[in-house]
C-alpha cells in the first residue's frame, strides 16, 4: 500500500515538473512571439543578434557542458561559417536555405579539421589546441585580403531572402530577421537537446564522467568526441551563416580567440549544461557591452564582476541560480 | 517550518537584479521625455589602439559646442558619445543604437577607415544625416559614396597623393622604401603615394607591412638599417606611430633616414607631444596643422584648455561641429529636411580651422588645402610647422 502511494506521489511530482517545464517553454515562446510587436527596429536587430550569438554559445555548451571539453576556438567555427556565407552571398545572392546550408557545411568541415587535431586530448591540451587551430584559421582570414577583405572585413551584402519556389520572401527587415533568428535558435535548441538525449549524447556524458570505464565498455572515445564536435560545428555554422546579415557586415573579430573566450564567459554566466542558459548569458553580455558602454569605457569591468559574482554565488549559472531562487531553499 | 517576512538574501538578490534591469530599460525613455533638443551622436574610439585620438575628438567637438553655448540655430544641443573600440562590428552596433534607440538627428565621428566603411550601409539604409569626422577610406568618396554621408575630412588619397608629389619634387626620386600599417588606411596611403610617386618618375625599392597594433618593429627596422634607403614613406596611427618613431630612435635610425609620413604619423597631440625629439625632422602631409593660418586661434584656445597643441583628431572634432553648425543654421534648425540641408551645405564653402572647405557635389567629399608639415623645435617643444600648402586638393571621386 505504502509502496503504491509512494510510486503515485513520485509520478505526480514528475508530472508537475514536466507541466512546469512545458509552461516555462510555452511562456518563453509567447514572450519571443510578442517581442516583434513591442520592440523598436534597433531592439529587434539586437534581439536577433542575441539569438544568433546565443545559438553559437548553445553549440559550445554541447562540448563544455556535456563533454567537459572547454574550447577556445569556437568563434572560429561561427565566424568561419559567417565568412563563407558572406562570400557566397556576394557571389550568388543571399538565399536563406543556401546560406544556412553553406554555414552548416563550413562549420562541420572546420570542426572536422579541428577535431582531427584535438579529439584525443582533454582539459588543458584541448583548450590550447583549439586556441591554436582557431588562430590559424583567423590568420588565414586576416591575410586573405582578396577573398575576405582582410582587416576591413566584408560589406555590401545583398538582402537576405527565402526562395520558396512559388514566391520569394524578403528577410532583410529587422522583424523578419528576428523571426528567422528565433526559428533558428529554437531549431538549434531542439537539435542539441535530442543530441544530448540520444545514445551519442549519453555516451558523451559518459566520456566526461568515466573515461576509462567508457573505453573498457568498448566505446571509441575519440569518435564520440568527434561526433560532438561535428554536431556543435553544424549548429555554430548555421548560426554563423545568419550573422553577417544582422549588421550587413562581417569582420575578422568574429573569428578571433577573444570572441571564443567571450562565448565561454557567456556560457558560464548563463549556465553550463542547461542549453537555453546560453541565450541568457549572451543577452547579459551583449546587453552590458552595448548599454553599459554608453556610460563608461570600463564596461569590461562590469562583465568581469558579473562573471566573478556568478561563479561565487551561482556556480551553476544564472539559469540554475534563478531556478533555485524561485523554488526556495529546501529543494535542490 | 518558519514563516519569513523580512528580506532574505535571495530576495535581495532578485530584487537588486530586477531593479538593475528595469533601470537599464527605463533610462532611454526618461531621456526621450526631456524635450526636443537637437541630438548629435558621435561614435569614436575611446578604448583600443585609437583611444587617445578618440578622447581628442570628443574634446574637440565638446569645445566647439560649448563655444556655441550648446545651441545651434536656436535649438539646444545634446551630444551623445559612444565608443567603437576601433572595431567595425562594434561601430556598426553603436551607430544602430544611436539611430534606432537614441533617435539622434545627426550621427558623426569615426576614426578608423574600417569602421567608416562598415557603417556605410547602416547609415545609408537608415537615411541618417552622417558626418564622418576622420575615417578617411577612399572608397567612401568613390564607389561607396552615399547621398547623406558628408565627409568634412580628407581622403587617404589626398594625403598619399600630395606626399608623392612632394617626395618626387623635393626629396628624392630614388632610394625609397614604404612601410605601413596593414589595414585599410595603411594600404591606401601607401598605395596612393606609390602611384603618384612612380607616376612622377620616382622609384620604390621595397614595401614593408606591419599589422595594426604591432608592438615590436625590430625586424622591420633591421631591414631598414641594412637597406639604408634615402627616405621612407610611412603610415602608422595612434600608439603604433608612437612605438614606431620611438623604436626608430632606439635603433638610431631617426637621424640617418628621412621620414615622410601620412599626417597621423606625426600627429601633433597624439604622437609628437609624446615622442618629442624622435619626431624632429620628420615631414608629413596633412589636412591639419596647428600652425596653419586658419588654425592659429583655435590652436591657442585648445592649448589653453588641454595643455597641448591640437592634433588632427581634436581639430576634426571641432571642425565637425563647425560644419554641422553651418549646415543646421543654413536650414534654420530644421534638420528633418535632409535634402534641403544637403543643398544648402553644398552651395557655399564653410570656413573651418582645417582651412576653407568646399564640398564636392558628386560625393559630399570635402575639398581641402593639404599642408606639408615639418617637425621643428618650437617654443613648447617640437611642432608641426607648415612649409608648403597644396591648395584645394580634390579626390578623383567616383570616376577613379
Amino acid at each position: 500500500m505504502t509502496e503504491t502511494v509512494k510510486a503515485f506521489d513520485a509520478a505526480a511530482a514528475r508530472s508537475t515538473q514536466v507541466n512546469r517545464r512545458i509552461a516555462c517553454v510555452a511562456g518563453l515562446l509567447v514572450l519571443a512571439a510578442l517581442v516583434p510587436f513591442a520592440a523598436s527596429d534597433y531592439q529587434l536587430r539586437f534581439a536577433a543578434e542575441i539569438l544568433i550569438v546565443g545559438t553559437a554559445v548553445l553549440s559550445l555548451d554541447l562540448l563544455v557542458g556535456f563533454g567537459g571539453l572547454v574550447s577556445l576556438g569556437h568563434a572560429t567555427l561561427f565566424g568561419g561559417a559567417a565568412y563563407a556565407a558572406a562570400v557566397a552571398a556576394r557571389a550568388w545572392g543571399a538565399d536563406l536555405t543556401l546560406m544556412v546550408g553553406i554555414g552548416i557545411v563550413t562549420g562541420m568541415a572546420m570542426a572536422f579539421v579541428t577535431g582531427i587535431v584535438v579529439m584525443r586530448t582533454i582539459a588543458l591540451f584541448f583548450l590550447i589546441l583549439t586556441l591554436i587551430v582557431g588562430q590559424i584559421f583567423w590568420e588565414i582570414v586576416f591575410h586573405w585580403r582578396s577573398v575576405t577583405g582582410g582587416a576591413d572585413g566584408l560589406r555590401g551584402l545583398p538582402a537576405l531572402e527565402l526562395h520558396l519556389g512559388f514566391t520569394t520572401l524578403d528577410l532583410s527587415s529587422s522583424r523578419a530577421l528576428y523571426i528567422t533568428a528565433a526559428v533558428l535558435a529554437f531549431a538549434a535548441w531542439a537539435v542539441a537537446r535530442s543530441f544530448v538525449n540520444a545514445p551519442a549524447g549519453r555516451a558523451l556524458i559518459g566520456t566526461r564522467e568515466r573515461q576509462l570505464r567508457m573505453s573498457a565498455l568498448g566505446y571509441d572515445i575519440a569518435r564520440i568526441r568527434m561526433m560532438a564536435l561535428l554536431a556543435s560545428g553544424a549548429i555554430a555554422g548555421a548560426a554563423g551563416a545568419l550573422y553577417p546579415f544582422v549588421n550587413q557586415y562581417i569582420g575578422p573579430n568574429s573569428m578571433h580567440w577573444t570572441f571564443s573566450a567571450m562565448m565561454v564567459v557567456m556560457l558560464v554566466i548563463g549556465g553550463v549544461g542547461s542549453l537555453y542558459g546560453a541565450f541568457i548569458g549572451a543577452a547579459i553580455c551583449l546587453g552590458i557591452q552595448t548599454y553599459i558602454s554608453s556610460y563608461t569605457d570600463r564596461w569590461q569591468l562590469v562583465v568581469g564582476l558579473i562573471f566573478v559574482l556568478t561563479v561565487l554565488i551561482m556556480p551553476r549559472g544564472i539559469v540554475h541560480g534563478v531556478g533555485s531562487l524561485m523554488r526556495g531553499k529546501g529543494k535542490p | 517550518m518558519t514563516i519569513r517576512t523580512g528580506l532574505t538574501r535571495r530576495g535581495l538578490l532578485a530584487a537588486g537584479g530586477a531593479t538593475a534591469v528595469a533601470g537599464m530599460l527605463g533610462a532611454p525613455m526618461i531621456a526621450r521625455a526631456a524635450g526636443q533638443p537637437l541630438k548629435i551622436g558621435m561614435v569614436t574610439s575611446l578604448s583600443g589602439p585609437f583611444a587617445g585620438l578618440g578622447e581628442a575628438m570628443r574634446a574637440g567637438i565638446a569645445m566647439a559646442l560649448a563655444e556655441y553655448g550648446n545651441e545651434l540655430a536656436g535649438r539646444p544641443v545634446e551630444l551623445i558619445v559612444e565608443d567603437d573600440q576601433a572595431k567595425p562590428d562594434e561601430g556598426v552596433r553603436k551607430f544602430r543604437k544611436l539611430i534606432g534607440q537614441d533617435n539622434v538627428d545627426i550621427v558623426s565621428g569615426v576614426i578608423s577607415s574600417a569602421v567608416a566603411l562598415a557603417v556605410r550601409d547602416v547609415v545609408t539604409e537608415a537615411k541618417a544625416l552622417t558626418f564622418i569626422s576622420a575615417g578617411s577610406a577612399n572608397d567612401l568618396a568613390r564607389g561607396a559614396a552615399s547621398p547623406l554621408v558628408f565627409r568634412p575630412t580628407k581622403t587617404n588619397w589626398m594625403l598619399g597623393h600630395t606626399a608623392g608629389l612632394w617626395a618626387a619634387e623635393k626629396i628624392s626620386k630614388t632610394g625609397c622604401i614604404t612601410i605601413g600599417a596593414d589595414y585599410a588606411a595603411g594600404r591606401e596611403y601607401i598605395g596612393d603615394f606609390v602611384q603618384t610617386y612612380t607616376g612622377q618618375g620616382g622609384q620604390v625599392n621595397q614595401q614593408l607591412w606591419a599589422p595594426l597594433g604591432t608592438t615590436d618593429f625590430g625586424p622591420l627596422l633591421t631591414t631598414l638599417a641594412s637597406a639604408r634607403p634615402e627616405f621612407i614613406y610611412s603610415f602608422f596611427a595612434g600608439s603604433d606611430a608612437v612605438r614606431f618613431l620611438k623604436q626608430m630612435k632606439d635603433y638610431r635610425l631617426h637621424d640617418k633616414i628621412r621620414v615622410l609620413g601620412g599626417g597621423a604619423l606625426f600627429d601633433q597631440e597624439d604622437v609628437v607631444a609624446t615622442v618629442k625629439d624622435a619626431a624632429l625632422g620628420g615631414q608629413n602631409t596633412c589636412n591639419q596643422s596647428p600652425t596653419a593660418p586658419a588654425s592659429l586661434d583655435f590652436s591657442k584656445a585648445y592649448k589653453a584648455a588641454r595643455g597641448t597643441l591640437p592634433g588632427e583628431m581634436g581639430t576634426a572634432g571641432y571642425v565637425t561641429a563647425q560644419v554641422i553648425k553651418a549646415a543646421v543654421e543654413r536650414v534654420g534648425g530644421d534638420v528633418a529636411a535632409k535634402d534641403k540641408l544637403k543643398e544648402a551645405l553644398l552651395a557655399q564653402p564653410v570656413d573651418t580651422v582645417f582651412g576653407p572647405m568646399t564640398f564636392d557635389p558628386r560625393n559630399n567629399q570635402a575639398i581641402l588645402d593639404i599642408y606639408v608639415n615639418e617637425i621643428v623645435e618650437g617654443e613648447g617643444g617640437p611642432v608641426n610647422q607648415v612649409i608648403h600648402t597644396y591648395k584645394a586638393v580634390q579626390d578623383p571621386g567616383p570616376s577613379a
